[in-house]
């Protein structure tokens, strides 16, 4: 196992440097200060005013000032602002003269992220300025002052994000991207020290130096994998929980069995797929691409329930998928285990796969009947 | 190669070109005739963005079941709950009394939001003063969050504005002095590029291109790997590349992967978009000119790692998790200006980043080659510098393949013929 390079880089290299990666990349938390644009037409006190307010939003930052629609728009096909403010000419004298001046703001949702959270705080502070307006033609109309929060918004929205109060990007896509590497490299590296053998013909000796018995040949050559990985899972959950501090309602300890089950279940599957080709290049082509499918069948980026049809029950063949529900139970939603138990048996019955293809793995160590190349 | 030598330059530049065309060929029948690499070079680029967009292609949710725990049981509370229920995107599975309850149903998993009416809301509706809507959304997929705060957002607006108005009549102010009040300064934003908010619109165009740039990564790793793998004295290029050849061993190889990579540009970059109703508002032109130098500053890139694979399954345990990691560093999701300093410029480094930002910028926001004369430029400087290292890499396995040989034959005074016959110019 030491011998050639490829083991210690697919074990704790890669999952170093997928660590390393991730938390400095996501570091942030969400996105701030993105650069956006202002069309001033107007350049008023007041035009001004709304500009210095968007200036201390979270999300945004007046990256420049632009003189016409065209420029602005240039701007944000070129990918320098992600969204950009168009205050007309005379803004100021149609709002003291009541003639309902309009500000037009113009978001790229081509990067949705960035667009969604910029479009978030321009609404915020427009509506802020018009309530202020409101608030102003109110008294000076003599409304008295208890009544005018009621005019002003009658019904108020108050909204709660269960488990991730502060919409935390790197909460929400690192709890299922980092245990996506981890099982995508379990795959790999459970094909690929199995596919040796078969490879170079050394399979005979192989299950000779375990007694013939095809279960001690894959503990034997397994089980090293399962400890690393699992330590490697684990330090991946002490730096998600303990070092970034990402939401975690239940007791840590839960996850770090979801992340060894995990790393159990991808090895199951990963001698699934040698098992029905035991040849090494095809084994590697196949964990690597349903390692990669993991990521999106887990469920988080977008929800398994609202792809078309069958899409479900597919999802159930994917370890992550099982991990990532145990996740939102016990770390998002910190609700009793007995809700993860059927995700818990669902990883626990992947076992089951490596009994199908027992025989045959056995036979081709045996008779060495497949193709090496 | 005397022959060669002695002959005048038309023969040389003919000469060099058919040994480029057999290069291309064996490349060709080398590739082909190799099921690992059919799978990475022809069947993925294929299926995996008809499989992706098809998964993702419903673009935005859809009636997300949510629950309501109405206290209020009035006429208010009940109108308010049928517009929740009128909107596309959620809708009101189950109705509790109590919060608790309705926990329950959350975590089973049976809903994803919950809406709470206080039971103080038509009293307060009807006595003027400012009431509360509370909404719990799941936040396990940002989705579910943003289309049920949204959705709750503009029911609860439309409400709002309406009662203002009733509430300023009650205050003597009506009429159009009503209408200005209700909405001093009216703003209006505008969606643009992705008018839906799709997801898929968002996503796929930089998988796409992330789908071409890995397979020919991971695929001419797997070839170099198994040529190096299959070599007797463990170098990349077969011991029939004469030294002085490398140029045309890596122009033919070139050619090769760049005609067969053409092909799936056109499927992928422009029958996918339309098939998929992605955005596709980019200049056919436009994307053409990107893609040259991209596909370009891809192969040269990929070429000059490949010769440090040193068996054909290395790449793709090595180099497969980088998918995501590639996915991140283009700046679609995170924002390029946020990415710090270093990441930046290990991002820029590899042609996948300016290939997708280059590509969206066409293709999702109508912009022509001169606003993205940066992605541009940076791909034709990574095409240059790539060639050059590939060049330098290809020479060192050739020289390095020579000299052993050379060293072999002083040995032992082996016949080489064997070897170089059935070796192909790899």
């Amino acid at each position: 196992m030491i011998s050639r390079p490829i083991y210690f880089i697919s074990t704790v290299l890669i999952m170093s440097f997928s660590y390393v990666f991730f938390l400095t990349f996501f570091n942030e938390g969400q996105p701030n200060k993105m650069p956006i644009a202002v069309v001033d037409l107007d350049n008023s006190s007041v035009s001004r005013q709304f500009a210095r307010n968007l200036e201390i939003m979270q999300h945004c930052h007046i990256e420049m000032r632009l003189n016409s629609h065209k420029e602005a728009r240039e701007e944000m096909q070129r990918g320098n602002i992600y969204a950009f403010v168009e205050i007309k000419k005379n803004f100021a004298k149609e709002a003291v003269s009541n003639l309902r001046p309009s500000i037009t703001f113009y978001i790229n949702d081509g990067y949705l992220i960035a667009g969604s959270l910029i479009s978030k705080d321009i609404t915020y502070i427009s509506a802020v300025t018009s309530i202020g307006m409101q608030q102003k033609i109110l008294r000076a109309k003599g409304v008295d002052e208890n009544r005018i929060k009621g005019i002003i918004q009658p019904i108020v929205l108050d909204s709660h994000l269960i488990g991730n109060p502060w919409a935390n990007y790197g909460t929400y896509l690192l709890n299922v991207i980092l245990p996506g590497i981890l099982q995508l490299m379990v795959l790999m590296m459970t094909v690929f020290p199995i596919g040796v053998e078969y490879k170079e013909r050394t399979s005979r000796e192989w299950l000779k130096n375990s007694d013939n018995s095809m279960f001690a040949a894959l503990t034997g050559k397994l089980l090293p994998y399962t400890v690393i990985y699992t330590i490697l899972g684990v330090i991946g959950n002490m730096l998600l929980f303990r070092y970034m501090h990402y939401p975690l309602n239940s007791s840590i300890g839960w996850m770090f069995l979801a992340t060894f089950l995990l790393v159990l279940s991808s090895q199951a599957v990963g001698i699934l797929f040698i098992g029905i080709t035991p040849v090494l290049r095809d084994g590697v082509t196949f964990a690597g691409l349903f390692g990669m499918l993991g990521v999106t069948f887990a469920g988080s980026t977008f929800p398994i329930e609202q792809m078309p049809a069958g899409t479900r029950i597919f999802s159930n063949f994917f370890p992550i998928h099982h991990y990532f529900n145990i996740y939102v139970n016990q770390a998002l939603n910190g609700i009793g285990m007995h809700y993860s138990l059927l995700s818990v048996i669902a990883l626990l019955s992947f076992s089951i796969f490596p009994l199908f293809v027992f025989i045959r793995l056995k036979k081709a160590a045996i008779n060495q009947n497949f193709p090496i190349k | 190669m005397k022959i060669i030598r002695k002959s005048t330059s038309a023969r040389k530049v003919f000469s060099m070109v058919k040994d480029i065309l057999v290069v291309v060929r064996n490349e060709f029948q080398t590739m082909f005739k190799d099921r690992g690499v059919v799978i990475m070079l022809v069947l993925a680029p294929l299926a995996y963005p008809v499989l992706y967009c098809s998964l993702y292609k419903n673009e935005t949710l859809i009636d997300v079941p949510v629950t309501a725990v109405d206290c209020s049981r009035s006429q208010e509370s009940r109108e308010l709950l049928r517009h929740f229920d009128a909107t596309q995107n959620i809708q009101i599975v189950s109705r509790f009394g109590t919060l608790a309850e309705a926990k329950q149903a959350y975590n089973q998993k049976k809903v994803h939001g919950v809406i709470f009416i206080p039971a103080d809301f038509s009293k307060r509706i009807n006595s003027g003063e400012q009431t509360t809507v509370s909404v719990y959304a799941d936040i396990s997929s940002f989705m579910y969050y943003r289309i049920i705060n949204q959705a709750c957002n503009n029911c609860v607006m439309a409400m709002s504005n309406q009662i203002q108005v009733e509430r300023l009549n009650a205050n003597g102010i009506t009429g159009e002095s009503a209408t200005i009040l209700s909405s001093p300064i009216p703003f209006e934003g505008v969606v643009l590029y992705n008018e839906g908010a799709g997801f898929a619109s968002f996503l796929m165009p930089a998988v796409l291109i992330l789908i071409l740039f890995q397979t020919l990564f991971l695929g001419i790793g797997i070839i170099a790997g198994t040529s190096r793998g299959e070599n007797r004295f463990h170098v990349l290029v077969s011991s029939s590349v004469q030294r002085g050849q490398t140029f045309r061993v890596i122009l033919g190889k070139s050619i090769c992967y760049f005609t067969l990579y053409a092909s799936w540009s056109f499927f992928i970059l422009m029958l996918i978009p339309r098939a998929f109703n992605l955005p596709h508002i980019g200049i056919p032109f436009d994307i053409l000119m990107l893609l040259i130098p991209f596909l370009l500053a891809s192969i040269f890139f990929s070429m000059t790692i490949s010769v440090f694979m040193p068996h054909r399954e290395t790449s793709m345990v090595v180099f497969m998790f980088m998918s995501l990691i590639l996915l991140f560093l283009s700046g679609f999701s995170w924002p390029q200006s946020n990415i710090n300093g270093f990441w930046k410029v290990f991002a820029w480094v590899i042609p996948s980043t300016n290939g997708i930002q280059g590509y969206i910028k066409i293709n999702s926001l109508g912009a022509d080659l001169r606003h993205i004369s940066f992605e541009y430029i940076s791909l034709w400087v990574q095409t240059a510098v790539y060639f050059a290292t590939t060049c330098w890499a290809y020479y060192w396995q050739i020289n390095k393949i020579k000299t052993k040989s050379e060293n072999q034959v002083e040995d032992q005074d082996d016949n080489l013929t064997e070897d170089s016959t059935d070796a192909v110019l790899n």
